[in-house]
C-alpha cells in the first residue's frame, strides 16, 4: 500500500505575494489593529469637539462663551486634581463621601439581595411571593427613588444610601436566584456518593458555583448603585459627587459639569480595573485561559468578556 | 472480602397506568475480587440497579446488602462524566473526597495519580486537562479512598476509541493490583468481555436474563480469537433475547 502525503504550502499551492501587498502589509496591520483603533478614538473625539465649537461660533458666536473647550475642561480637571477648587469640598473629600455612601448601600444590597436570592432560588413559594415586587423595583428608575428618598429623609446620608440599595438590589436578587437554579446537580450527587460532609459541600461546591453569579451581581449592583447615588445626591445631598456636579451647573460652569462627569467615568473605570478585575482574576483562575491576541491582553482585557469579543471579531 | 447480596429486588416507578417496572425480581450474589459487568439495552434497568446499589434510589421491594468482612462496605464511584470540581486542582479534587488532609492521605492521593499516569498534573485545574485525563482523575479519585467496592457507570462512553482503550488497560491493572471488587455498567459488549470475569445480561423490563462467566486470561486483546469468540457468544445471547433489535 502506498501512502501519499500532501503538504500544505508547497510550491504551486499558493500564489507568490505581490510586492505591492508586502509594502503595505505593515501599515495595514497597524491600521487594522485594535490598539490603533482605540488610540484613534480620543483623537477623533477631540477633533470633533474642537471643530464643532468652530462651527457653532460661525453660526452663533455667543454660544461659545457657554460651551467648554477641551483645554478648559482639562484645566478644570487639573485644578480639581491638585485640590484648587471653588467648591466647598475638594475632589478627594467629595469622592470619599460618595464612596462611603456607595459602599454602605452596596454592602447592604449585596447581603439582603443574596439572602433573598437564595430564598427565592430554593423555594418556589418565596419566589412567587417576591417575584413581582423584584420586577417592580427593577423597573423603577433610580430618579424616582432619589426623589422619594429625598422627600422622606431630607438632606442626610440615608436618602442616597437607600437609593443605592433600591437601585442595586434587584440585580443581586435576580443573579443569585439564577445562580441557585443553575447549581451543578451532578457535583452534589458526586459529593453525596462519596459521603462528603454537608459543610464541606457548601464550602467547596455551592459557594464556588455561585461565584460567577455573585460577581455579575456585584458589578451590576455597583455600577447601577453608583448612577443612582449621583442622582440622589443631586436632589437630596449637601455634598458628594452628585451634589458637586449640580454645584457647577448652578454656577453656570459648563467645563465644571463636563469635567466632573469625566471624573465619574474615571472613578468607575479605576474601580473596575483596581478592584473587580484583580479579585475576579483570582477567583476565576481555574477557568481555561483563552488564546487572545497579545495586543488585546496588553489592555488588560477581562477574560470574562472573551465570548463577546470572539463573536464580535468573527461575526 | 467485599460481598454484594441482592434478594428479590424489585423497583417500580410511577403509579397506576404510568407504572413502569425497572427491575423485576433480581437475585444476585457477587463476592471477592470480581470484575462484574452489567450489560443490556437502554431501559433494561442497569442504571437503576447501580443507583440502588449506590444508595441514590431505594428499592420498591427486596433487599440489597453490601458488606466487607461483616461491615458495611465503603464504596467508590466513577461516573459517566468525570464530575470534577472545576475550581479545584487535580490534587484538591482527590482531597475533597477524603476524610482528612494528613500527609499520609496526600501521599496516597499522589500514589493513585501516578497510577493513572498523572503524577505531574496535580497542580492543574480540570479545565486544563483533556477529557481522557479528566476521566483518569475520576478513576484515581475513586481508588484513592481505598473503597471495598467500585461502581462505574459507563466511564469510557464519552471518550474516543483510542483513549478508551488505553484507560481500559489502566483500569484492568488497577483492579488487578488493588484486588478490589468492580461493578461496571456498560452498553459496550466488547468492553465488558475485555475487562470482566463475569457478565450480567439484563433484558427490557429489568429481568436478569443471563449470568456469563468469562474465564480467559488477562490482558485480553479484542483481536484475539478467544476474546472474539466470547464477545460473539454474548452478542448471540443478546440476539436470542431479541435485545439487539430494541
Amino acid at each position: 500500500m502506498t501512502v501519499t502525503e500532501t503538504r500544505p504550502g508547497t510550491a504551486g499551492s499558493q500564489p507568490a505575494p505581490n510586492p505591492g501587498q508586502r509594502l503595505f502589509a505593515i501599515p495595514t496591520k497597524i491600521a487594522k489593529s485594535p490598539l490603533s483603533a482605540r488610540v484613534l478614538f480620543p483623537i477623533v473625539l477631540f477633533a470633533v469637539w474642537e471643530l464643532s465649537l468652530i462651527a457653532v461660533e460661525e453660526i452663533w458666536p455667543f454660544a461659545v462663551d457657554v460651551l467648554p473647550t477641551p483645554s478648559e475642561v482639562g484645566g478644570f480637571m487639573w485644578d480639581e486634581f491638585i485640590t484648587d477648587t471653588l467648591a466647598r469640598k475638594n475632589l478627594y473629600e467629595t469622592f470619599f463621601i460618595s464612596l462611603r455612601r456607595l459602599l454602605s448601600g452596596f454592602a447592604i444590597a449585596m447581603v439582603l439581595g443574596t439572602a433573598l436570592g437564595l430564598a427565592m432560588g430554593l423555594s418556589r413559594a418565596t419566589n412567587a411571593f417576591c417575584h413581582d415586587w423584584t420586577m417592580a423595583i427593577l423597573a423603577m428608575p433610580a430618579l424616582a427613588w432619589a426623589l422619594f428618598n429625598s422627600i422622606i429623609f431630607g438632606f442626610d446620608d440615608r436618602g442616597p444610601i437607600l437609593t443605592v440599595i433600591l437601585a442595586g438590589i434587584p440585580f443581586v436578587i435576580v443573579n443569585v436566584r439564577e445562580g441557585v437554579r443553575n447549581t451543578p446537580r451532578e457535583l452534589f450527587d458526586m459529593a453525596r456518593s462519596f459521603q462528603v460532609p454537608q459543610s464541606k459541600v457548601i464550602r467547596h461546591v455551592l459557594v464556588p458555583s455561585l461565584m460567577p453569579f455573585m460577581f455579575a451581581a456585584a458589578r451590576y449592583c455597583f455600577s447601577i448603585g453608583w448612577k443612582g447615588l449621583v442622582i440622589a445626591e443631586v436632589f437630596g445631598g449637601q455634598d458628594g459627587a452628585g451634589w458637586t456636579i449640580k454645584f457647577w451647573y448652578d454656577a453656570h460652569r459648563a467645563h465644571g459639569v463636563v469635567g466632573y462627569a469625566a471624573f465619574f467615568v474615571i472613578f468607575a473605570i479605576l474601580f473596575e480595573r483596581l478592584v473587580f478585575e484583580p479579585i475576579s482574576r483570582r477567583a476565576f483562575r481555574w477557568r481555561p485561559q483563552l488564546q487572545t491576541e497579545v495586543v488585546e491582553e496588553a489592555f488588560g482585557e477581562h477574560h470574562e468578556h472573551y465570548g463577546e469579543e470572539e463573536t464580535a471579531r468573527h461575526g | 472480602m467485599a460481598e454484594i447480596r441482592i434478594k428479590n429486588l424489585h423497583k417500580e416507578f410511577g403509579v397506576g397506568d404510568d407504572k413502569v417496572v425497572a427491575l423485576e425480581d433480581v437475585n444476585l450474589d457477587i463476592s471477592g475480587h470480581s470484575f462484574v459487568s452489567i450489560v443490556g439495552p437502554s431501559g433494561c434497568g442497569k442504571s437503576t440497579l447501580l443507583n440502588i446499589l449506590t444508595g441514590i434510589e431505594t428499592p420498591t421491594n427486596g433487599t440489597v446488602e453490601i458488606t466487607s468482612d461483616g461491615h458495611v462496605a465503603a464504596p467508590g464511584y466513577v461516573f459517566q462524566a468525570a464530575r470534577l470540581l472545576p475550581w479545584r486542582t487535580v490534587t484538591d479534587n482527590l482531597l475533597f473526597v477524603q476524610e482528612d488532609r494528613s500527609e499520609g492521605t496526600k501521599e496516597r492521593c499522589q500514589r493513585y495519580l501516578e497510577m493513572v499516569q498523572l503524577g505531574d498534573k496535580g497542580d492543574k485545574f480540570p479545565g486544563e486537562l483533556s477529557g481522557g485525563m479528566q476521566q483518569r482523575v475520576g478513576i484515581a479519585r475513586a481508588f484513592s479512598i481505598e473503597p471495598d467496592v467500585l461502581f462505574m457507570d459507563e466511564p469510557f462512553s464519552h471518550l474516543d476509541a483510542i483513549t478508551a482503550r488505553a484507560l481500559r488497560r489502566e483500569l484492568h491493572h488497577m483492579w488487578d493490583e488493588t484486588k478490589k471488587m468492580v461493578v461496571f455498567v456498560t452498553h459496550d459488549v466488547g468492553e465488558a468481555v475485555e475487562l470482566s470475569n463475569r457478565i450480567l445480561v439484563f433484558a427490557k423490563g429489568g429481568r436478569l436474563e443471563d449470568d456469563i462467566q468469562i474465564d480467559l486470561p488477562f490482558p485480553r486483546d479484542p483481536a484475539d480469537d478467544e476474546v472474539a469468540v466470547a464477545k460473539a457468544h454474548v452478542l448471540r445471547k443478546f440476539e436470542e433475547l431479541d435485545l439487539l433489535a430494541s
